[in-house]
């Protein structure tokens, strides 16, 4: 590697990332969220770095940098910190009326490192569910015999993080393995208001804030099963997640069993092809009842070009965990990002744009994501 | 490229710093999966109550009342003037003074306040009382001075005029559409506003009212509108008699009213109003379960009138609840501001069943579980009418209800 003298404009990323992760509080530890995220838990994570989602997912049981897998860890050399921030604008087409939101969340904190030649770990957080929605509607109930309208508004703010802890070590050349310790915490502050057309009956406000905890573990390796290709296993286990308002246990939910696995194949180093598969029994949380559906996902993508400026592409598709209804949601994505390194290698910024629909009866979003990922090597 | 890349994403996310997550709900499909409960309940055990009179009397009333409602009430005004003065000085700038012979005569100025303005050939007449006339002066007591007048004005007529002024007598009238008043100048005479110096002046004059029908008015006392007297006297200036010298303008020293027949005595219903004036009070068995763990969002008290409101059509009034910072029985002391204070109109004749909205004061007990679960019923300007309304007490079969509208608190947290 030769040492070279630091642009401008590379003084400007720094600075530009530097900043990025000064300014925003925090708190505000979400993930996009979604409309089928309201009647359920809320909106599971994605558990991707910017690379991997910009690939659709497809390299996300390989990317060290994202917390879905902890066996790619193994191959990290220096001790490597990432963030991401994605903003979305989101239209929801709901039984005909259409709607836009938009949101900036900041899904992904990590830190990373080799602490013995066969030994690495990680630690850092990522959105295990999003709970912030706001919700109005119109209404009108029959009250000391007379029809009384009213607007309500219910509103959550809030998520459940989702730090893991993360060790991974090379076995021999060809496989690598890991395991991690999930601890689920987080908070919602939620809010119910009824506003009657008639004055006479009060406006109504209460507010409570409700903490989350719960507990998981998980494991994954990786194989190298010939030169230039590489498949990847997981399984994950969550208990169960306890919700609390005030001293009071409000709810106790069982959590998801998941499993899943992927393919890398890179025919030249300049080309990186992959795909992966995953499945999450996120019917469990409803105990069997209606509402919750066990989901599978799928994706393929791929990475073009290497060094500075790469190109990623990619797809996925699958079911999402919460809807109306006897059969799950759908989505499908379509992604593109690219990155570029600095520094002699020691930072980088990598960009990605998606595209996501999501579709139940009587519900279709359509999402429009900026991803922006910083990973610095110091 | 890259730097093209850089300042579009900024500006993307510049855009979304404001986050906005309010959509429309499709309920329940798109909703969360609970709702608000609202609950109504009627609570008819409201556990005791009691009524007292006596917390504003006549002398102590804002207002002098004057009626001729017969079988109902014949109220008369009275008041005393003391300008404590027997000499003048002639000269402003002499202090040099001389005696004061007699008067010449005097400009009375009243106002009344509240009339019925269906009332036809509303006639004041004016008295002379003695000067003796205090708060313990009853109606019988003036029975005789009563009988006499000094003069009279029909104000119907006093309006007609050109002007509202009558060459003739004198009087003239001024209405006073802000204030929603009658201002009344009236002449009188030297017999009828006679100055006798060995009372410096003390005097005393009693009002009756009548009319057509709906003969009940309402005079203003103390401050700026209380009954005035302006004197102009004769006095001696070098052993010749001067007339029409100011004395100077006097208002009421004292000023009450007098009624017959007397209030009646308080019984085992819920009486409010009337003159002296009288309060309810009742004690409240309140649920802790809606007063801790729910949100109150209306609170409706249902009083049935054991009889009629007692008054004149004018004398409308509102009745009060009052949640009290003590409970001391009848000396409870009642809070007065918005948040512990609620009302309603009462209209008289009607023996419909009156509701009162008390949902602040149920939400301020709500609030501060310290506070007595009792309040107090009391006309909102005590002893300045007549009118006067008796509820049914908690032991009788129709008694009074306490409906309430709340919230159950929201399962947060909850699946």
């Amino acid at each position: 590697m030769t040492a070279r003298r630091l642009d401008g404009w590379t003084v400007r990323g720094r600075v530009f990332a530097t900043l990025l992760l000064a300014v925003y509080p925090s708190s505000r530890l979400y993930s996009q969220d979604s409309q089928f995220g309201v009647l359920g838990l809320g909106t599971p994570g994605r558990y991707e770095s910017v690379r991997a989602r910009s690939t659709g997912g497809a390299f996300t049981p390989f990317d060290p940098l994202s917390p879905l897998t902890e066996a790619p860890l193994a191959d990290l050399v220096v001790l490597t910190a990432t963030a991401m921030e994605g903003t979305s604008y989101r239209q929801i087409d709901l039984s005909g009326s259409t709607n836009s939101v938009r949101s900036t969340r900041f899904p992904l904190l990590s830190v990373a490192g080799r602490v013995a030649p066969r030994l690495a770990v990680s630690a850092g957080f990522t959105t295990y569910l999003d709970k912030s929605w706001d919700v109005t509607e119109r209404d009108s109930t029959l009250l000391r015999g007379a029809l009384e309208r009213y607007t309500d508004g219910l509103t959550s703010d809030g998520s459940v993080a989702d730090l893991r802890l993360a060790a991974a070590s090379r076995l021999t050349r060809r496989i690598a393995i890991g395991a991690g310790l999930h601890l689920l915490s987080g908070s919602t502050r939620e809010t119910a208001e009824r506003k009657f057309d008639d004055t006479t009956f009060h406006a109504i406000q209460q507010l409570a804030e409700v903490r989350y905890s719960g507990i998981g573990v998980s494991g994954s390796i990786l194989i190298g099963v010939a030169p230039g290709l590489s498949l990847a296993g997981w399984a994950r286990s969550d208990g169960r997640l306890r919700a609390k308002a005030g001293d009071s246990t409000t709810a106790l939910t069982d959590l998801p069993r998941a499993a899943g696995g992927g393919v890398l194949f890179a025919p030249s180093p300049s080309v990186k092809i992959g795909g992966s598969v995953a499945w999450r029994s996120w019917s469990r949380s409803a105990g069997g009842g209606p509402g919750a559906f066990d989901t599978w996902s799928w994706s393929g993508g791929a990475e073009i070009g290497s060094g500075r400026m790469p190109l990623r592409l990619g797809v996925r598709g699958g079911q999402l965990p919460f809807g109306p209804g006897t059969t799950a949601p759908t989505e499908f994505a379509a992604a593109a990002g690219t990155g570029r390194t600095f520094a002699q290698g020691r930072a980088s910024i990598d960009l990605g744009v998606e595209r996501l629909e999501r579709r139940s009866t009587g519900l279709t979003e359509r999402i429009w994501t900026v991803l922006v990922g910083i990973t610095v090597r110091p | 490229m890259w730097r093209r890349l850089f300042l579009i994403s900024a500006a993307v996310i510049a855009a979304a710093c404001v986050e906005d997550l309010t959509t429309p709900g499709v309920c329940p499909t798109y909703c969360p999966a609970n709702q608000i409960s609202i609950a109504d309940t009627v609570l008819y055990d409201l556990s005791r109550d009691s009524s007292f009179r006596g917390y504003v009397l006549p002398h102590q009333s804002a207002l002098m009342l004057a009626a001729d409602l017969p079988g109902i009430v014949d109220g008369r005004a009275i008041f005393r003037i003391n300008p404590s003065m027997s000499r003048i000085r002639l000269n402003p700038n002499d202090t040099t003074t001389t005696a004061i012979l007699g008067s010449d005569s005097a400009r009375m100025l009243l106002y009344i306040t509240r009339r019925d303005t269906n009332a036809t050939n509303l006639t004041l007449r004016f008295f002379r009382l003695p000067k003796t006339v205090d708060s313990t002066t009853t109606f019988s007591d003036l029975s005789g001075p009563f009988t006499d007048s000094l003069r009279t004005l029909n104000i119907d007529s006093l309006l007609a005029k050109t002007n509202r002024k009558d060459s003739v007598t004198g009087d003239s009238a001024v209405v006073d559409t802000i204030n929603n008043r009658l201002v009344l100048s009236i002449k009188f005479d030297s017999a009828a506003a006679r100055y006798i110096a060995t009372d410096s002046g003390a005097i005393a004059f009693g009002i009756r009212v009548s009319a057509d029908s709906l003969a009940s008015i309402a005079i203003g006392k103390g401050g700026l509108v209380g009954p005035s007297l302006t004197w102009y006297v004769q006095v001696d200036s070098m052993g010749v008699t001067t007339a029409h010298r100011t004395l100077g303008t006097f208002f009421a020293s004292f000023a009450t009213f007098v009624s017959s027949p007397p209030a009646a005595p308080i019984d085992s219903t819920l009486a409010v109003g009337g003159v002296p004036s009288a309060r309810s009070i009742m004690r409240l068995a309140f649920p802790r379960a809606i007063r801790d763990s729910s949100q109150i969002i209306r609170a409706t008290m249902i009083l049935v009138p054991a009889v009629p409101a007692r008054g004149t059509p004018i004398d409308s009034f509102a009745v009060e609840i009052h949640a009290v910072l003590v409970d001391l029985g009848a000396k409870s002391p009642i809070a007065v501001d918005v948040g512990h204070t609620d009302s309603t109109m009462i209209h008289i004749g009607r023996a419909d069943t009156v509701r009162i909205e008390v949902t602040n004061i149920l939400q301020a007990w709500a609030a501060d579980s310290t506070l007595p679960t009792t309040f107090v019923l009391a006309a909102r300007d005590e002893a300045q009418s007549f009118a006067e309304i008796r509820f049914y007490p908690t032991i009788a079969a129709a008694r009074p209800s306490l409906q309430i509208t709340y919230v159950r608190r929201y399962p947060f947290g909850e699946r």
